[in-house]
């Protein structure tokens, strides 16, 4: 299980955007562009240091959502998007 | 008809080029006057943006011959384009490296000939292969992600294990092994470069081998010599469908290929149209737009939204109409054209043949009242 402490970050190279067409945010990289939804969305917004502590936290003040339930769901996405080598944990 | 959104844009900002690799994706006859100018380009790049293009691919030619490249990548940022820089690498000092990446400069694809200095310099024409590796350095020490890219054939595949290992002590996060695929130059040149079916099967071993030890280090793509295949390649996910190439001299081509391979197709410049109405409205983007155009046996075909009929510039290189099934699939009337090209190279196998190197255009003559 990734632990609370974890800082984690946007791999080197890739970047987050707003999709002008969609209005959606979109993770690039080279040669590829993935289509992220909206809770990935807002946690990888939040990869910028912080801890995942935190990250959750804020998530759960802001969404008013039962913080076990949101704790999995933001390490899942996160093991999926370093499985993809788009975060890094730290 | 209606059109979908791109999503990259692969510029094409000069021919010029101080290699002459035999596979060189350069037209093989060209005009040779009015590449675009940065303001030109600026303009092409902000339409894209507004098309939906998120990625811009700088390419050439070699790029790095424009003293304005800075300045493009620094437009295309500006654009909030994703900006990746294809190269030979020649010319790539520590300075430029540093301009490249103070531009915003996101990502650089290094292409190599081979692993070895010898080899890598009979194919690319130039001295070059240190001058590659110093680049690769200079990439890596500005804090740029590197990617390489080797053009494999049959004259460098049985090298694929060392050329592995170059990546690895390059640091590289991501390599292209990338079968050699045969328009342009490589058509011409087709019979030295393509590999023999157990230089193919060795290969991919190998590759396949590298990968899982790689695994989480490198990404590794192996592309096959679709000669070898029995199904086409979904060229670019459907002609019109997420890809646009703007060449040197503003021309807009669905696939790179396309202006050599589909000569009776008319392409429109950005000189004259808009983006925006070239990629919706133009006949060249519409003419293989989506399944209607599709001949059978794809018309009928499962696959036929999988693989898109595969690719309109090699049916039209190898059939004479680009309209046609890609031969390359054993379902095509025409599969026997490429199984003569198999058989023939069986029957020679051992031999090296000559190949033909890129050569620069000759420049326009001045001709007194023309």
């Amino acid at each position: 299980m990734i632990p609370d402490h974890t800082q984690p970050r946007l791999a080197d190279g890739v970047r987050l955007e707003i999709d002008g067409t969609t209005g959606k945010g979109v993770l690039l990289f080279p040669e590829g562009i993935i289509e992220l939804n909206e809770t990935a969305q807002e946690i990888v917004t939040r990869c910028d240091g912080r801890p995942l502590s935190e990250i959750v936290l804020g998530l759960a003040r802001e969404y008013d959502a039962d913080l076990e339930m949101l704790a999995a769901d933001v390490r899942e996405t996160l093991a999926d998007l370093q499985r993809r080598k788009l975060v890094k944990l730290a | 008809m209606n059109a979908p959104r791109p999503y990259a844009l692969l510029a094409e900002i000069t021919y010029r080029c101080p290699l002459h690799c035999p596979y060189c994706s350069n037209p093989t006859r060209m005009r040779n006057n009015g590449e675009l100018t940065t303001g030109e380009w600026g303009r092409v790049i902000r339409e894209a943006a507004g098309l939906g293009v998120l990625q811009i691919g700088f390419s050439g030619g070699e790029p790095l011959a424009r003293r304005d490249l800075a300045e493009l990548i620094h437009g295309a940022r500006e654009a909030r384009l994703y900006t990746n820089l294809v190269t030979s690498g020649v010319g790539l000092n520590a300075n430029r490296a540093r301009e490249l990446r103070d531009a915003g400069l996101d990502s650089v694809q290094l292409s190599f000939q081979s692993d070895h200095v010898d080899l890598a310099d009979e194919i690319a024409g130039a001295n070059a292969h240190q001058r590659k590796l110093d680049a690769a350095a200079n990439i890596r020490a500005a804090g740029i992600p590197l990617s390489l890219n080797f053009v494999i054939h049959r004259r460098n595949i049985d090298r694929l294990p060392q050329i592995i290992e170059l990546t690895e002590t390059l640091g590289a996060v991501r390599v292209e092994l990338a079968n050699v695929q045969f328009y342009g130059w490589a058509f011409l040149n087709r019979a030295a470069l393509l590999p023999t079916r157990e230089q193919v099967a060795r290969a991919r071993e190998v590759a396949n081998a590298a990968k899982t030890r790689l695994t989480g280090k490198i990404d590794i793509f192996y592309v096959l010599p679709d000669y070898y295949e029995t199904r086409p390649k979904p060229c670019l996910n459907g002609w019109g469908q997420r890809y646009l190439t703007v060449n040197p001299l503003g021309d807009v081509l669905p696939c790179p290929t396309a202006s050599s391979a589909i000569p009776n197709l008319r392409f429109e410049n950005v000189r004259e149209r808009p983006l925006d109405w070239i990629w919706r409205e133009s006949e060249s983007f519409n003419r293989f737009r989506g399944t209607e155009w599709m001949p059978e046996p794809c018309r009928s075909c499962p696959q036929k939204e999988i693989d898109f009929g595969g690719c309109r510039c090699q049916a039209a290189l190898l059939t004479g109409n680009a309209a046609n099934t890609d031969p390359v699939c054993t379902l095509s009337p025409n599969r026997a054209q490429v199984d003569a090209v198999l058989r023939d190279l069986d029957q020679s196998s051992g031999h090296t043949r000559e190949w033909t190197p890129r050569v620069n255009p000759r420049k326009a003559a001045i001709r007194p009242n023309a």
